[in-house]
């Protein structure tokens, strides 16, 4: 029962793009305000009518505008967390859970449920505005739950209770997640709590879908440079793609980096995809970035690495990591940012001049262009 | 003291208020509700009796039900009724003078609602005589409450408009409030000084008593948290 989401609409606000969700997995819609997460949520619950879409849960299809369908959202079995809860003010807990019910059986199953939410038997009789945040909060997951909805959608869910009442949370989501064979859509502007909660990544920006896939693929390889924006990926260089000539390494092309007299030709794996000459963004993951203490050690990096001389700019201490501003001094003006954990700590002062090898295997060239035109990588 | 028109003006104002929660409850909603560009004007035309002059609304509503006009005849072939100076016109002319009085406070009622629960209602399964019954009415009975009352007390106290559409036929059209004016043309003090202060207590008790329950309700049901 896999949920398939495709929407492509222009008013009154532009929504375009695709995703897809499998039974039991959670996708988390990430992006800066305003990038249509919502909307694209509100869409698979029915409360939005999109233009042009087709949203199918297995073999159900909720919405197909070519073929003039439009399931309304009472008749979709969709379970709903609310940004703001949403809970009856004028119902205890136990009737707003047992309000998507019928039958004789409802108050035991919505008792059940909130059990297994951790809500204690005593609140079950307290309106919402007796509960506190995070009670609030289960109250309104066990809502979405009880009915075994075909999706589970979760709008912002955790972003009005503080910190301790979230770590709970988590830890309640993921307790769920293993009784729950539905696809699950999270919509969150908290990158940290998309990677801590999600098996893949949906990001957006202005209303279109850049990209899907697993945090750490996105972050060895997205999109474009918008997509490396919205994931926070501090190692991004603009260049240029100059292709491939006859002193290029097989399967590689040239990227110019930097556009003074110190550019560096770097060669990078070329898959064809963008013509000589274009602008580019390019991105190196943290792993593809190593410290060494001599220039020899540099040396004897991989065949494709690059060995670049860094002074160290700054160095702040994060509990167990170490997070270091580099600054290039051999090739064009250009910081890195790396983290150092476990055996890679090692004493440095700021000012401090090391080496750095860059492998670059793991260098990823993007467009600079960003929007739904510009959906193809080089790298 | 005319009781006699002390029961028709009860009759009447039960009747309005009867005839009207609904079709301000639906109209309400969909004021608050609506993304229509036409809400405004809908709205606007549906506040004018609070602007209008008694008399301008009781000559147009005279000119709309009499017995020339085509809804004055459709009544008369059709039921064999008379719309003008009876109770039967009085009701329709008492139903359109109270529309802003049972629209507002319903119209506000709903607004105050968050859409998010209208929603989740939608999302729960719930059908619309479902949402009706289990979320919108407990959310909006104060709305009701205000509506039902300022409705009623409206038209106990309505003169211009009921005076041009039903004239003053003891028994039929005269109201409590046209028996006072008669009372007083007739200088019968005594009489009209007793009916006034009956329908004053009457009012004062009906507002007293929607402003208590709307204050115990406030109390017994926490705030609708947006």
């Amino acid at each position: 029962m896999s949920l398939q989401v495709s929407i492509d609409q222009t008013l009154p606000m532009r929504l375009t793009g695709a995703f897809h969700c499998a039974p039991g997995q959670l996708v988390a819609l990430v992006g800066p305000s305003g990038a249509g997460k919502t909307s694209l949520l509100r869409g698979i619950a029915g409360l939005m009518k999109p233009q042009h879409a087709r949203i199918s849960v297995g073999s159900a299809c909720w919405c197909d505008t070519a073929q003039g369908l439009f399931v309304p959202p009472q008749l979709r079995n969709v379970g709903l967390v609310f940004q703001d809860y949403a809970l009856m003010p004028h119902m205890n807990a136990l009737d707003n859970v047992a309000l998507p019910l019928r039958g004789p059986e409802r108050l035991i199953r919505a008792r059940d449920m909130l059990r297994r939410v951790g809500l204690a038997p005593e609140h079950m009789q307290r309106r919402p505005a007796q509960l506190s945040g995070g009670q609030q909060q289960r109250v309104a997951v066990a809502r979405a739950l009880v009915r075994e909805p075909a999706v589970l959608l979760l709008d912002e869910p955790f972003s009005a209770v503080d910190q301790m009442n979230r770590q709970t949370l988590y830890a309640l989501l993921a307790e769920l997640r293993e009784d729950i064979a539905v696809p699950m859509v999270l919509v969150t502007h908290d990158l940290n709590e998309a990677r801590l909660l999600a098996d893949e990544l949906v990001v957006m920006a202005e209303g279109v879908v850049l990209q899907q896939g697993r945090a750490d693929a996105i972050h060895r390889a997205p999109r474009n440079a918008r997509v490396a924006d919205i994931v926070g990926i501090a190692n991004r260089f603009d260049g240029v793609w100059l292709g491939a000539d006859a002193n290029s390494p097989a399967g590689t092309g040239w990227l110019r980096w930097g556009s003074t007299d110190a550019a560096l030709h770097l060669p990078v794996r070329d898959k064809g995809r963008i013509e000589p000459g274009q602008s580019v963004a390019w991105v190196v993951p943290g792993e593809g970035l190593r410290l060494c203490e001599e220039p020899a050690a540099a040396s004897a990096a991989p065949v494709n690495g690059l060995g670049l001389t860094v002074r160290v700019v700054t160095l702040r201490h994060l509990g167990d990591v170490w997070l270091l501003r580099l600054q290039c001094l051999d090739g064009p003006q250009a910081s890195f940012q790396i983290m150092l954990t476990g055996p890679q700590v090692r004493p440095l002062v700021p000012g401090q001049v090391l080496q750095m090898c860059m492998d670059l295997a793991m260098l990823h060239i993007m467009p600079i262009k960003t929007g739904a035109g510009a959906l193809v990588s080089a790298g | 003291m005319d009781w006699t028109a002390l029961t028709l003006s009860l009759k009447l104002a039960g009747a309005t208020v009867l005839l009207l929660l609904p079709l301000g409850l639906w109209l309400g909603r969909w004021v608050a509700r609506t993304p229509s560009r036409w809400k405004i004007w809908v709205e606007a035309a549906m506040l004018l009796p609070l602007v209008l002059p008694p008399t301008v609304l009781g000559y147009y509503l005279l000119v709309g039900l009499g017995n020339s006009s085509p809804l004055g005849q459709w009544a008369q072939q059709l039921f064999g009724v008379q719309l003008t100076f009876s109770f039967t016109g009085l009701l329709i002319a008492s139903l359109v003078f109270n529309i802003p009085f049972a629209l507002q406070p319903l119209q506000r009622a709903y607004e105050n609602v968050p859409r998010s629960l209208h929603e989740a209602a939608l999302v729960c399964g719930l059908s619309a005589w479902e949402r009706f019954t289990k979320v919108d009415l407990p959310l909006v009975w104060p709305g009701i409450m205000s509506a039902a009352v300022m409705t009623f007390a409206h038209t106990l106290g309505e003169f211009g408009v009921v005076l041009m559409v039903g004239g003053s036929i003891p028994g039929e059209t005269q109201t409590i409030a046209i028996a006072i004016y008669d009372r007083v043309q007739a200088f019968d003090t005594r009489s009209a000084h007793l009916m006034s202060l009956t329908l004053l207590l009457i009012s004062l008790l009906a507002i007293g008593a929607s402003l208590l329950a709307s204050r115990r309700l406030g109390r017994s049901r926490p705030e609708v948290t947006p």
